[in-house]
């Protein structure tokens, strides 16, 4: 009882994180087709901001402006990068924002070194929410939840119950069709990239504060980000949450699991051939429950490509 | 070929003329993960050879001087493996090496292959930092030195030292990552059960540096309610480990190989405090001569030494010792075999004590402090509150392990 | 068809290949080994990318599993299992990759598109993290070692046999690649990439013919990958990274992706950069960043692209016009590199510790600090004034050798009089044959 309990917030939590990561990622490539490799790194730049304004001004100082930085760095990489290579296909993009990745990690180290560096969140907020079964519960683990779901809430209303929303979303589906009723699409595009570049440098903000704060943050999360999107579904932002909190889930539960191929094996009473092998078969859950997101992305893209919220092409 | 030949035949008759060859300094190459993903760890290492090599050069330990040429491995062992063979190539002949295992793998590998390849020009590596039992087991041989410590010897240290202060209590959870590394901190661990009194109530391997959260992991390290938590973990691993238990209020004490890495106490913050640690240098562990040494450490690079900077500069040290050993003139040439065989004997006089190499698998009997960490520590830790209180220093001997019998080294004739 | 004149530029390619060595330093020489086999990786990874469209974030894999087969079977030589001439040992990594490419490639061809390239990722990322688990064949952390052994009379001791091994596995395999671009199923490859509907209606099974240009090209990977494990004589499981992946992809992007050796060439440059630049300064990977973006922002035909635009559109007469206007470029080049490089380096100075160390035993002065073996005053007018001079009569200049340079190409292309071709500099209208990745992609 007390396992299921645990993990449950647990895995909600890790997984309302990786929303956060992941949400503004999956309108940048659901709307745009654009691989955006660098996403994380806007992740990045939103903690290390976070972490130089809080130095100066405060914690929710670094939380406004962290946003903002990301945003007008969105802006930036749209207006003078993304739109020029356009043209030439996917592969040029997802390079483009290769290079970036790499230009945004390497300028980040040149001024605050290899190491990680102390982004903590202010004495307040540090404490127990509260204690289940002898386990204290953070409060910042609740905090970071919540600013999850507002992320989620606004996203959620602001593309289906606003003009501004609607135009964004048709541009998903018939993007001349837009440009023909006069919207300026360029426009659109840049603002969904923007939007979605901020969305990313408030989780940095956020989640830099609770996890390590370093170089190295991004490639962290750089290819969990994008499996996320591709089982939510390109340009869901419900199915991101969903598929989020499926792997959160997933690999909270899979902790505690030891089973192995051999066991299952046992069931049929083949447990000591198979555990001879070694190898694959005698590799526990709770050993690579890490690395199982791949395994999910893998048969998404096998099963229904499309992934659990997208539509079918 | 004819342009070689022609420069060199030019390059023979212009020293005929001169008179002599202008003798040329030892070249000692440094082989670390300098950019990317371990570059903090590798530039750690860079300043500390740096600094011990500065005394060697001083004392003139050999007369030609000595030349540090670096190379960056990229945090892969098939740079690091090109890097090698550029490192000979421009003349190198001891190198030094430690930021990984892995990377230490490809190092001695190659070592020996070109020792076997080319007898009469062999080259030597000093392990600086690669603690995987291998190196002084299955894999050792007569060319590898390792001065720092291994799985085996730190792991003892942390037990006599808990145990002497009543800290390490009847039950024990490992946790570790799934790799040799995790493995071998296992097994030891599980070895030392019946010595040290304690009952293993659990263990799991995770994999390396994926895990953002630890909270799970915490939760069951929490149904098994040991005393001690023993774990090999390094960088993330161990930061998100500790912060996960601290935030949950898990109450057993961290046995923790690296939590002594930079950046660790900062970002752990109070939740670190309690936990045990060992290393081959803190600046508190034996009064006023490691206070001595890390000032003047602190002078020079602009930190107190960190992590594995303590047994860098005494490898360096013992290399100064070994070449002074060899009583060589100016315009002699170093035979690297001379050099090891010298290296076999060395005793470095450090401020942790005396660091004695062991002949016969080439592990140095590295001196070890354990420390607790704590807000009454003298010297502080990453500009925080907290820092790292020896409560136990042992010998080399004290803390030295057996000799594997898996090393089986193939000695020249000297 | 190949003309006489490439012919006759190959063999001076290869005659050059051949004597290598005997001008080369072994520093070098290794440098040339790691970038042909960098070159064959690109080339085999463009015939399923260039060619069929296919565009795989997973490639590392299949050169891994040849690295690892060829160690096996080294190991198995060394070990006297049986014997087996060294020099034939790339045929383990041949066989490897292709059935490693049939199995995932059945799996991963059932999809176009970014999808497919997710699936190649998702492949790769699983055999990444199950590897280091597998000791007895993939060595754990450390890997698999083993010693290149004696065979046909050479010892394969030095590097310059291993050179000619690796010569001799890349120039057969880079002309058996290029036949199949000449065969049906190369030709196949290329109508895959253009239409794949059309394809299916006329009768083939199309899921069949991709599946098996994947595993071709990754056959070709499989070479490569064993030639790796030659020269090092070990590989470890970090040979399937995720960074192995992507390096490949950029080299090949780099290279220009259009063109036969563009990939090849994108990938000796790349490598050698690497290589060159990791040793003289800590920040060489936001130089590569930066060339990065800067290919992909203004030459996205590549390297290999441009030359070739100039092979095809330049008149025989015409090269005399862009001589200036490409100096006048390179100097501009060079203004912008040396103040963006001086900017970067001293940032990086000043910041280190042991310049910190140096400040705090000055009491908090601002002492100087070395840099390209000189000394620098940090808030002298001359050490503000280099870069940004150099920069700034960069930035002047840029415009006026773009006009010039826009001017001399028309010039140097202009078949008749009045007819207007547009120039290569920064320009929007190149041939964007890599665009096929984009196929079915967008949502």
């Amino acid at each position: 009882m007390e396992y299921i309990v645990v993990s449950l917030l647990n895995g909600v939590v890790h997984g309302l994180l990786l929303f956060m990561v992941s949400a503004g990622l999956t309108l940048i490539f659901g709307m745009m087709g654009v691989l955006n490799f660098a996403h994380a790194w806007f992740y990045m730049l939103g903690a290390y901001v976070g972490f130089t304004l809080t130095r100066l001004g405060g914690f929710w100082l670094g939380l406004a402006f962290a946003p903002i930085v990301a945003g007008l760095a969105g802006v930036l990489v749209e207006r003078y990068m993304l739109r020029r290579v356009h043209k030439f296909g996917h592969a040029h993009e997802l390079l483009l924002t290769f290079g970036l990745a790499f230009i945004i990690e390497e300028v980040i180290k040149l001024f605050y070194g290899d190491a990680l560096v102390s982004y903590q969140m202010p004495n307040y907020m540090r404490f127990a929410a509260f204690t289940i079964f002898e386990t204290n519960y953070p409060f910042y683990r609740l905090f970071m939840g919540a600013v999850a779901l507002a992320m989620f809430a606004v996203l959620y209303l602001l593309l289906t119950r606003t003009r501004v929303g609607i135009v964004v979303r048709a541009a998903t589906y018939r993007p001349t069709t837009v440009e023909a009723l006069g919207h300026n699409l360029p426009v659109v595009y840049m603002a969904v990239f923007a939007g979605g570049s901020a969305l990313a440098g408030l989780a940095g903000a956020v989640a830099g504060a609770f996890y390590p704060t370093g170089p190295n943050m991004a490639v962290d999360f750089g290819t969990l980000v994008f499996v996320v999107v591709v089982i939510g579904g390109l340009g869901s932002v419900v199915g991101a949450l969903i598929a989020s909190l499926m792997i959160g889930l997933f690999i909270s539960f899979s902790v505690g699991l030891n089973v192995s191929i051999a066991d299952l094996f046992g069931l049929v009473g083949l447990g000591p051939w198979a555990n001879d092998l070694g190898g694959l078969f005698t590799l526990q859950l709770s050993t690579i429950a890490n690395s199982m997101p791949f395994l999910l992305m893998l048969l998404v893209l096998l099963i229904r490509p499309a992934g659990l919220m997208g539509d079918r092409q | 070929m004819p342009m070689r030949m022609f420069s060199a035949s030019l390059l023979a008759f212009a020293c005929c003329v001169t008179g002599t060859v202008h003798a040329e300094p030892v070249k000692i190459a440094l082989i670390e993960s300098l950019s990317g993903g371990q570059a903090v760890t590798g530039k750690l290492f860079q300043s500390a050879v740096k600094y011990g090599l500065a005394k060697v050069e001083a004392e003139k330990a050999w007369p030609d001087g000595i030349k540090l040429l670096e190379y960056d491995n990229q945090g892969g062992p098939s740079e690091a493996a090109d890097k090698l063979k550029a490192a000979v190539n421009d003349g190198a002949q001891i190198i030094i090496q430690g930021a990984s295992s892995a990377i230490g793998g490809q190092i001695t590998a190659d070592v020996q292959k070109h020792n076997a390849r080319n007898p009469g020009k062999e080259i030597m590596w000093i392990n600086v930092g690669a603690e995987a039992m291998e190196f002084t087991g299955p894999k050792c041989h007569f060319y590898h030195f390792r001065w720092n410590g291994n799985a085996e010897i730190r792991l003892k240290a942390m037990l006599i030292a808990m145990k002497d202060a009543n800290a390490l209590g009847n039950k024990v959870y490992i946790i570790g990552q799934n790799y040799s590394w995790g493995h071998d901190v296992q097994k030891l661990t599980r070895d030392y059960a019946k010595d040290y009194g304690y009952t293993i109530v659990g263990d799991v391997i995770h994999d390396v540096n994926r895990i953002q959260d630890f909270a799970p992991y915490v939760a069951k390290i929490k149904e098994a309610g040991p005393d001690t938590v023993v774990t090999g973990n390094w960088s993330n691993d161990l930061l998100l480990l500790m912060k996960a238990a601290g935030d949950s209020g898990l109450k057993a004490r961290f046995a923790a190989y690296w939590i002594d890495q930079p950046g660790n106490i900062a970002n752990a913050g109070d939740t670190a405090v309690g936990h045990y640690t060992q290393s081959t240098f803190f600046p508190d562990a034996n009064g006023d001569k490691t206070a001595a040494f890390a000032e003047d450490f602190k002078a020079k690079t602009g930190q107190y030494p960190l992590n594995v900077q303590g047994h860098v500069v005494h490898a360096m040290w013992g290399l100064g010792e070994a070449l002074k050993a060899l009583h060589a003139k100016p315009g002699d040439k170093l035979s690297v075999k001379a050099l090891a065989f010298a290296m076999e004997k060395v005793t470095v006089d450090s401020s942790m004590g005396p660091i004695k190499m062991r002949p016969e698998d080439h592990q140095a009997l590295v001196p070890l402090a354990i420390a607790v960490v704590s807000k009454d520590a003298k010297f502080k830790a990453d500009d925080t509150d907290k820092g790292f209180k020896t409560i136990k220093l042992l010998t080399g001997e004290q803390a030295s392990g057996p000799v594997q019998s898996s090393c089986k080294m193939d000695r020249p004739k000297s | 068809m190949i003309g006489a004149r490439t012919i006759a530029l190959l063999l001076v390619a290869l005659g050059l290949l051949i004597v290598l060595p005997l001008l080369l330093s072994p520093n070098l020489l290794n440098a040339a080994i790691k970038m042909m086999i960098a070159a064959l990786f690109a080339l085999a990874f463009t015939l399923a990318m260039g060619q069929a469209g296919m565009l795989s974030f997973g490639h590392a894999a299949y050169y891994g599993l040849g690295a690892f087969a060829a160690l096996h079977l080294m190991r198995a030589v060394e070990q006297k299992l049986f014997g087996f001439p060294t020099p034939l040992i790339p045929l383990a990594g041949a066989l490897a990759g292709f059935v490693f490419g049939l199995a995932f490639g059945w799996f991963a061809t059932q999809r176009t598109g970014v999808y497919f390239s997710m699936v190649t990722l998702a492949l790769a990322e699983l055999l990444f993290t199950l590897a280091p688990t597998w000791n007895s064949l993939f060595g754990g952390e450390s890997g698999i070692a083993t010693m290149r052994g004696p065979s046909w009379g050479m010892t394969f001791g030095s590097d310059e046999e291993v050179y000619y091994l690796t010569l001799g596995w890349f120039v057969l395999s880079a002309w058996c690649m290029w036949a199949f671009t000449r065969t049906p199923v190369g030709r196949l490859a290329l109508a895959l990439r253009d239409n794949e509907h059309r394809v299916r209606f006329l009768g083939f099974n199309t899921h069949v013919a991709r599946t098996l240009i994947f595993a071709i090209s990754c056959l070709f990977t499989g070479v490569a990958g064993a030639l790796l494990a030659i020269a090092n004589e070990a590989a470890n499981y970090t040979i399937f990274s995720a960074q192995a992946s992507a390096n490949v992809v950029l080299q090949t992007f780099i290279g220009g992706a259009g063109t036969f050796f563009g990939p090849a060439l994108g990938a000796a440059i790349m490598t050698f950069f690497a290589r060159i630049t990791s040793d003289l300064t800590r920040s060489w990977l936001l130089y590569q960043g930066l060339i990065f973006v800067l290919v992909m922002l203004f030459a996205p035909q590549g390297l290999g692209g441009l030359v070739d635009l100039h092979a095809r559109r330049v008149r025989a007469n015409g090269w005399k016009h862009l001589v200036a206007p490409y100096l006048l470029c390179l100097v501009v080049g060079v203004l912008l590199v040396a103040g963006l490089v001086f900017v970067v380096e001293s940032i990086h100075v000043v910041l280190t510790d042991a310049y910190l160390a140096k400040r705090t035993a000055a009491k908090g002065e601002w002492v100087p600090y070395e840099l390209f073996g000189r000394s620098f005053e940090p808030f002298s007018p001359l050490t503000w004034g280099i870069p940004i001079v150099l920069l700034a009569l960069g930035g002047v200049l840029l415009p006026i050798a773009r006009r010039i340079t826009a001017r001399a190409w028309l010039a140097a292309t202009r078949e008749e009089p009045g007819e207007t071709h547009a120039p290569p500099v920064a320009t929007d209208a190149a041939p964007a044959d890599a665009a096929a990745a984009g196929q079915g992609a967008r949502p």
